[in-house]
């Protein structure tokens, strides 16, 4: 039959068995293969995603039944390239390993906050019960979603900054690099001279053009 | 290849269940019936999806009745204010079905017509007295009480053309009290063993029960109102020596509907700790316990 | 002592984590390939027969199934799904691809393979099969019994053996205390079902996209089974969704791998839940008597133990599970004499085999619920009774006659004793009424890697790139665990540059050197030594090339900050990227170096776990509310990851105490098919355990790391089940400690289990 479903703002058309679950339909067909199965029967919240701002178990759910409703993935977090502060958390907490309950648990913790944004830990806990996870032991995982509504604990994670010793940064003075391109002009007779000069690395779609190069 | 029908009326709904076979299935919440679908065998010719009939989403208050949708998720009664007043044991239940994912999908209309002798719907809709109202293929309505439409482990009186749509019984007031208990296999996301809705009227001048009505689920054939152990309570001071009786009663009740069952030993006991859940969550009096040898 | 460290000891995230937040990573079960074909296994409906026809006509008439294969038309030669190496002991060769003698319900009987998984499914229902039935064999008594039949050639009785070591001392005046503590079959429960993909190629060789943990052992069971050359069979490690050693023995790899074979297409393999349950493998049930004699005064004189583990269906790994379960106790403890029997024994019941922690989860529980049971007949604090008998740092295990190390147990647990405030809660009186509280305590042991029972070694690579970055080329399996990141972080602190400038991806036996897997407690201690020692190699390359360059000696510079600086120079220094891209023009080898690490020493990793826990005695249901786990880790190289590791551990090891069983009925049918009756601990029952951190890097492991993932789950259940006893005054000894169980013991009657 043919379905038409929004899923994380975008309209798609599919086709698909009557009795396709929304699981099936996000997996195999709109090619969203972020919501997982686990048990296929409603148990281990790996498939949650939500529809029209609740957590559902799309394994239970037939694609049918999210007909004209808004259907947000693990997918649909992130905003241009920018992570939720839900999946920040995540990430600074430590609240991944295996990662495979990870986006049904963002989901049901990205619904709880939707309805909820001051939770408490019994809150989390709760709305988080029907989210197995064999991993983690739940507690960097609640941690994270108290410290995404505002409750910031030390995190599990104390990320390094941001690496200032990036290859990029580090540059060797012309003095000494001078010094070491004689010695190999001297060895082989092949003047150094693109390579050795510094070449920007970064963001590859920035705008400016690599200083130096060939 | 199953086909799928959405009516969005009530109209339109009559019209797909007069096209019925036995093979015909009703979609609610999709929580117990889609992993049915899925084996095989299990595709039925014509599904009819209710998820569209938004009349049938509704809880309100018609004088003293309380009329609740087929449709209602458990999400819905959990935290509805009708629900959470004039019948709080049917809010305290559906707070306990499964996790946030089932309550949100899953309708107490699919509970009562799923029949599974665990429901906890059934339980706090059978303390509450409630009658169930349904229409069929040929447009006619009826109305009869839950006793009567839920007859066993996944057995009911439901024709296959008929459509559970809706619930009504007397609303709760002021000067009654309402609880629900269930014991489970742990603290939360678990099938009932044991489930126990009691709802009392209680006579503040007189510090008594004025009436008791108490119900219990996940023993027997299908959820039941303990009428002697009602009668036993009621007129009772609500106190220790009362909450005794209850949990006695209660015991008792078990061990009548399940006899010889490889589960009494440990429900008869669990029993005392469902009942004294209940009286608790009633607070008429200060917490009892049980007493140990 | 070690110097100021700049990465090793702080916290990361899995290296792979942005590709999990978004959903992005493609795990084994979202992997596809053009053409792929799915399979369907059809199981065995019954526990112990033969089958007699397999009708696959109207299956095979159903558009879109390509084929249904059964014994009658795939490869039958045995092979032992738990092989790691060719030319090794203990393998048992007792499966085959299908079973034509079916040995338990969920056997193996035949696969259908289609176009689509729907179709697949609905062709197996089709599929119509004959069994002749024959006595089920469900427990180990019924195995053993001289009329039983036998379940494989050899009879039921698998494997037995006995150790014993040291001399029985005198006796004379000697408290002796008996106990039996039996453990259940247990789901792994790794949230990701089993999954294989395979593909035929014309050519006749093959890749296969597993998640199992250690892919050079699959390619010996596939090449082997189907007469290919090892070097047409590529296996690659994809991204799993957690094992704990589900998916160590190659069960599904191949089934899968023959049927890609067959076909010459690529299919994939996907189980469902109950499939994962009970066709592919369990933590095997044990049954362990342990006595002792003690001083009155708590000096341990005399250990004395009998393990029978259940191995179902298959041998798998049983057998040497078996062996290891008796190498459990004495790293503990020390024991002038120790004897232990241990022995496997074939059920027509789903197949036990490796489970995190390989025996010693299950010898720590008999142990342990022992060891409290001693404390109460010699009226001693069950941490005293232990502080009494513990090993000593660098003591010899009397078993197997290694050194255990820098073996710190006895620190983990004065230091718990504090933190738990374990005197105060003890004292405490449990009380009599409805919800008791009570505390335990347990001690676990195991070990660094296989060395001294196996030759054990790891083997690496590691390359710079022109732009001072690098690249690890391991056979690295990732569980979850975070070891790729550990091993990132290991390079980079050799090097002195950030984890973020060193890559490390998976293992392929087309592309990454030989190397075992992820199991045995080995990766931090062995392939993270291995990985020590070739960035060392690579940072003297870097040294002796910049040397030349900047014409230095060597004893002037120093590595770090991605440059080799002149120390006392400030400002002279020559970027890795400069040393790179010149090292390349000239005619010299690259800045690169492989290595092959052999392992030396395998000392003790230990923990200690504390439990405080709440009974409701009118339900029988128990709710842990503390617990805290102390770990002698020697190092922990990524902190963070330590503390997660043993946080999941212990919600596995409360699982086994006190929910997680997977029993049979008296038809040998599984009472459990998925996570709606097989609970494990969701996140309202979960206490927040607290992780302490012992680190005296005394060890071999890179900077005095010892191994994590497996010792963190080996005392838990014990401390819970400890806990129990003391709320209750019981002595409850079988787990898990059902509500039914709990009632039984508090009420002094038979309170049958219904799910038991």
């Amino acid at each position: 039959m043919q379905l038409v479903l929004t899923v994380n703002g975008m309209v798609h058309e599919i086709e698909a068995r009557p009795t396709a679950r929304l699981l099936d339909v996000l997996r195999d067909q709109v090619g969203l293969t972020g919501t997982k199965e686990g048990c296929a029967e409603g148990e281990c919240g790996a498939c949650t995603v939500i529809v029209d701002g609740q957590a559902v178990n799309s394994c239970v759910m037939l694609a049918v039944q999210a007909r004209g409703k808004e259907i947000l993935t693990v997918e649909g977090l992130a905003q241009d390239g920018e992570l939720d502060l839900l999946q920040q958390k995540f990430v600074e907490y430590g609240a991944v390993q295996c990662g495979y309950c990870t986006p049904g648990m963002l989901m049901s913790a990205k619904a709880l906050l939707m309805g909820n944004p001051v939770p408490s830990e019994q809150d989390i806990r709760i709305a988080l019960a029907g989210n197995l996870c064999r991993c983690t032991g739940y507690s960097a995982i609640v941690a994270a979603v108290k410290a995404a509504s505002g409750h910031e604990a030390t995190p599990a994670m104390e990320l390094p900054a941001e690496p200032a010793e990036l290859a990029a940064e580090v540059t060797t003075d012309p003095d000494t690099l001078a010094a070491a391109c004689e010695v190999v002009e001297a060895e082989t007779g092949v003047t150094p001279g693109g390579p050795c000069a510094p070449s920007g690395l970064g963001d590859p779609f920035a705008a400016s053009s690599p200083e130096g190069g060939e | 290849m199953t086909e799928v029908r959405s009516p969005s009326t009530r109209n339109e709904l009559v019209a797909e269940l007069a096209q019925a076979t036995p093979r015909t299935r009703l979609l609610a919440g999709g929580t117990d019936l889609v992993r049915v679908l899925r084996q095989p065998g299990g595709e039925p010719d014509v599904l009819i999806d209710l998820s569209g009939l938004e009349e049938l989403k509704a809880v309100r208050l018609d004088g003293e009745t309380l009329h609740v949708g087929a449709l209602t998720t458990f999400s819905q009664l959990q935290w509805d204010p009708l629900v959470r007043e004039h019948a709080l044991c049917l809010s305290l239940a559906a707070a306990q079905v499964g996790s946030t994912q089932i309550r949100n999908a899953g309708t107490l209309g699919g509970n009562v017509a799923n029949a599974s002798p665990c429901a906890d719907g059934v339980t706090a809709l059978t303390v509450l007295g409630a009658d169930v109202t349904t229409v069929d293929g040929a447009g006619a309505t009826r109305t009869r009480p839950i006793g009567e439409v839920v007859l066993g482990p996944s057995r009911t009186s439901l024709a296959y053309d008929e459509a559970v749509v809706g619930f009504a019984f007397p609303a709760l007031g002021p000067e009654h009290r309402s609880a629900f208990s269930k014991i489970g296999s742990r603290t939360a996301v678990s099938v009932a063993r044991l489930s126990c809705a009691l709802v009392v009227r209680f006579d503040a001048a007189a510090g008594t029960l004025a009436s008791v009505r108490v119900a219990l689920g996940a023993v027997g054939e299908a959820a039941f109102r303990a009428a002697e152990l009602e009668r036993a309570l009621e007129g009772r001071p609500a106190d220790e020596e009362t909450a005794r009786l209850f949990a006695g009663g209660c015991v008792a009740a078990v061990q009548e509907s399940i006899p010889g069952r490889y589960s009494l030993p440990y429900k008869q006991h669990a029993a005392v700790g469902l009942a004294y859940d209940a009286w608790n969550m009633l607070a008429l009096s200060a917490p009892c316990e049980p007493a140990w040898a | 002592m070690i110097e100021d460290l700049q990465y090793v000891g702080g916290s990361y995230p899995v290296h792979d984590v942005a590709q999990k937040v978004t959903g992005e990573l493609v795990y084994g079960s979202d992997f596809s390939v053009p053409g792929m074909l799915h399979a369907k296994l059809i199981l065995s409906s019954i526990s112990h027969g033969i089958v007699k026809r397999i009708d696959a006509t109207r299956a095979e008439a159903l558009p879109g199934v390509v084929k249904v294969f059964s014994h009658e038309n795939a490869p039958m030669e045995p092979f032992s799904r738990a092989r790691i190496h060719p030319g090794q002991d203990m393998s048992f060769y007792d499966e085959t691809l299908f079973s034509a003698h079916v040995r338990f319900v969920g056997d193996r009987v035949a696969a259908v393979v289609a176009t689509s998984k729907a179709i697949a499914e609905a062709a197996a229902a089709l599929v119509e099969i004959e069994y002749e039935e024959l006595p089920a064999l469900l427990t180990v008594d019924d195995a053993l019994a001289d009329s039983a039949p036998a379940i494989h050639e050899g009879g039921n009785l698998l494997y037995e053996h006995e150790i014993e070591r040291g001399e029985r001392p005198d006796l004379e005046g000697a408290v002796s205390v008996t106990t039996t503590t039996s453990t259940p079959r247990v789901h792994h429960a790794a949230l990701e079902p089993h999954v294989c993909i395979a593909q035929g190629h014309s050519t006749g060789g093959m890749t296969v996209w597993t998640t199992s943990q250690g892919v050079y052992a699959a390619r010996t069971v596939i090449a082997e089974l189907l007469h290919l050359e090892y070097h047409r069979v590529r296996v690659i490690k994809v991204p799993m969704g957690g094992s704990f050693g589900g998916k160590t023995e190659y069960i599904i790899e191949p089934v899968c791998a023959f049927l890609a074979h067959a076909t010459r297409r690529p299919v994939k393999l996907l189980l469902d839940r109950e499939e994962s349950m009970i066709a592919t493998m369990c933590r095997p049930a044990t049954t362990t008597t342990i006595r002792t004699a003690f001083t009155p005064d708590g000096e341990l004189l005399d250990f004395e133990a009998a393990s029978t583990l259940d191995s179902g269906g298959f041998a798998a790994s049983t057998p040497d599970y078996s062996v290891h379960m008796c190498k459990k106790v004495t790293k503990l403890y020390r024991v002038p004499h120790y004897q232990h029997q241990g022995r496997a024994v074939y059920t027509n019941t789903p197949v036990g085999g490796a489970a995190r922690g390989w025996g010693a989860p299950e010898m720590a529980a008999a142990t342990e619920i022992h060891m409290d049971r001693v404390a109460a007949a010699l009226r001693l604090d069950p941490v005293d009774l232990r502080l009494k008998n513990m090993v000593e740092p660098h003591d010899t295990d009397l078993v197997t006659g290694l050194p255990l190390g820098d073996a710190r147990v006895r620190e983990c647990l004065e230091r718990g004793v504090v933190a738990f405030d374990w005197a105060a809660r003890r004292a405490r009186p449990a009380g009599r009424g409805r919800y008791r509280r009570g505390v335990g305590v347990a001690a676990g042991a195991h070990k660094n890697g296989m060395f001294g029972a196996f030759p054990e070694a790891s083997r690496m690579g590691l390359k710079m790139n022109e732009d001072g970055t690098f690249e690890l080329n391991a056979s690295l399996h990732e569980v979850g665990c975070g070891i790729v990141t550990t091993m990132r972080i290991i390079v980079a602190e050799v090097l002195g540059v950030h984890p973020d400038l060193v890559a490390a991806g998976e293992a392929d036996t087309a592309t990454t050197p030989f190397d075992y897997g992820t199991y045995g407690s080995r990766v931090t201690y062995v392939v993270g030594a291995c990985a020590r020692i070739v960035a060392e190699r690579v940072r003297e390359k870097l040294l002796l090339a910049a040397a030349d360059l900047i014409q230095e000696p060597v004893e002037r510079l120093a590595a770090y900050d991605a440059a080799v600086h002149v120390k006392d120079e400030r400002g002279r220094a020559i970027a890795y990227r400069d040393i790179a891209r010149l090292t390349e023009m000239r005619a010299v080898p690259g800045i690169a170096a492989s290595t092959t690490y052999y392992a030396v020493s395998n000392p003790g990793s230990y923990s200690v776990q504390f439990a405080e826990v709440e009974v409701d005695c009118a339900t029988g249901l128990t709710v842990v509310t503390d617990f805290l786990a102390v770990a002698d880790v020697g190092r922990a190289i990524n902190r963070g990851m330590v503390e997660a590791q043993y946080q999941g551990a212990v919600q596995m090891g409360i699982g086994y105490a006190l929910y997680e069983h997977l029993d049979v009925d008296e038809r040998g049918r599984a009472g459990v098919d998925g996570f709606k009756n097989y609970h494990i601990v969701n996140a309202p029952d979960m206490p927040d355990v607290q992780v302490l951190l012992v680190e005296h890097e005394g060890d071999d492991g890179p900077f005095g790391a010892k191994s994590v993932g497996e010792i963190a789950t080996v005392p838990t259940a014990p401390a819970v089940v400890n806990a129990v006893n003391n709320a209750l005054g019981t002595e409850l000894s079988e787990l898990p400690l059902t509500p039914e169980r709990i009632l039984s013991a508090l009420h002094g009657e038979e309170v049958p289990c219904s799910s038991c």
